[in-house]
């Protein structure tokens, strides 16, 4: 649902280092996304295409890292992946883990651009 | 093609986090106890929101913010409890940010106010990621919801530190099954503040009103003014 906002706010990172550097052509762009951001892969590569026209992105390729959910088990004290749609909950010992690790990344990591 | 890789490193949410920030710091110097409520459309919370309004405007000076993608319909019912409501219409936007509530503030013309609240939009995805420089954030969870919301929505019910149960008159009525979703919540965020309540029976609402009284007061003699 929010995917347009994402592709917005990633071509504005895009955008401006690409400004910042005199980059005129951007061919690809790596980002990070958790898996509790709620982001839909392929609604967001969709807004991508759209949000790039006519842009320093414009036909770039996104690629999307998945980063998954996290958390720390307190009783294994160690990092765990819950199982999806279970909550957050130690997939070995059933203790609920609030700490979340990782999973809600939404970064933008690099841009490749035609040597 | 060769191509050079030009690191960027940016987290997306670094915009909003830095604008609530700034939210927080200002609602410190007020003392102004500010509480964010997150539902699923349909769950009550304009409803149980304008009540709330109604119970606390007797002793306190609050206001509301209202987010909805259309319409200004909420405000509207809002401002019959009497207290200032602001609508922030949305679009295609999914949530509300702190950049919305920056200016709806502006609106409120710099009005002193013991309590903001703020109503999100509909919606328990989007909203869960956008820190509004809350005291408090607040998940609904109606009885005609399924039990198991918190496990499909994880980080809205993670991140809130009171969770209402909401039209608990019809309960059952609507074969609501408590135990199930103590579980669910249970399974997200173990020890969280959970508090049945009815706006129609008037069941619960007298420890939600207590509950934000103590905030209310707490914030108020916050060390930091």
């Amino acid at each position: 649902m929010h995917e347009i906002t994402v592709a917005l706010s990633l071509l504005d990172g895009v955008q401006a280092t690409a400004s910042e550097q005199g980059i005129e052509r951007v061919s690809a762009v790596n980002v990070r996304v958790g898996a509790l951001s709620g982001v839909v892969r392929d609604a967001l590569l969709f807004s991508w295409d759209v949000a790039t026209a006519d842009t320093v992105a414009a036909g770039s390729e996104l690629r999307i890292e998945e980063v998954p959910l996290v958390v720390f088990c307190e009783r294994c004290e160690g990092e765990r992946a819950p199982l999806p749609g279970y909550g957050l909950v130690c997939p070995e010992c059933g203790t609920p883990s609030p700490r979340i690790v990782s999973g809600r990344e939404m970064q933008l990591v690099s841009m490749e651009v035609p040597a | 093609m060769k191509v050079r890789v030009v690191e960027i490193a940016s987290n997306l949410m670094l915009k909003n986090d830095a604008l609530a920030a700034k939210l927080r710091a200002r609602f410190v110097e007020s003392g102004t106890l500010v509480v964010n409520m997150l539902s699923s459309p349909g769950s009550g919370k304009t409803t149980l929101l304008e009540e709330t309004l109604r119970r606390l405007s007797g002793t306190y000076r609050v206001a509301a913010l209202v987010g909805d993608q259309a319409t200004e319909n909420d405000a509207l019912r809002l401002a019959r409890s009497g207290a200032p409501v602001r609508q922030i219409t949305t679009a295609a936007e999914c949530r509300l940010d702190a950049g919305m509530i920056s200016k709806a503030l502006a609106q409120l013309q710099g009005e002193h106010f013991d309590a903001l609240f703020i109503e999100n939009v509909g919606n328990l995805i989007c909203p869960a990621e956008y820190d509004l420089g809350e005291d408090l954030r607040v998940v609904l969870l109606s009885v005609t919801e399924g039990e198991d919301k918190p496990l499909k929505y994880p980080l809205a019910f993670n991140t809130s530190q009171v969770v209402l149960i909401t039209k608990v008159d019809i309960a059952a009525a609507v074969g609501f099954d408590r135990v199930a979703a103590g579980e669910s919540i249970e399974r997200v965020n173990p020890g969280v503040r959970v508090v049945e309540v009815s706006t129609r029976t008037g069941a619960g609402m007298e420890e939600w009103i207590a509950l934000l009284d103590s905030r209310i007061g707490a914030k108020a003699l916050a060390p930091a003014r």
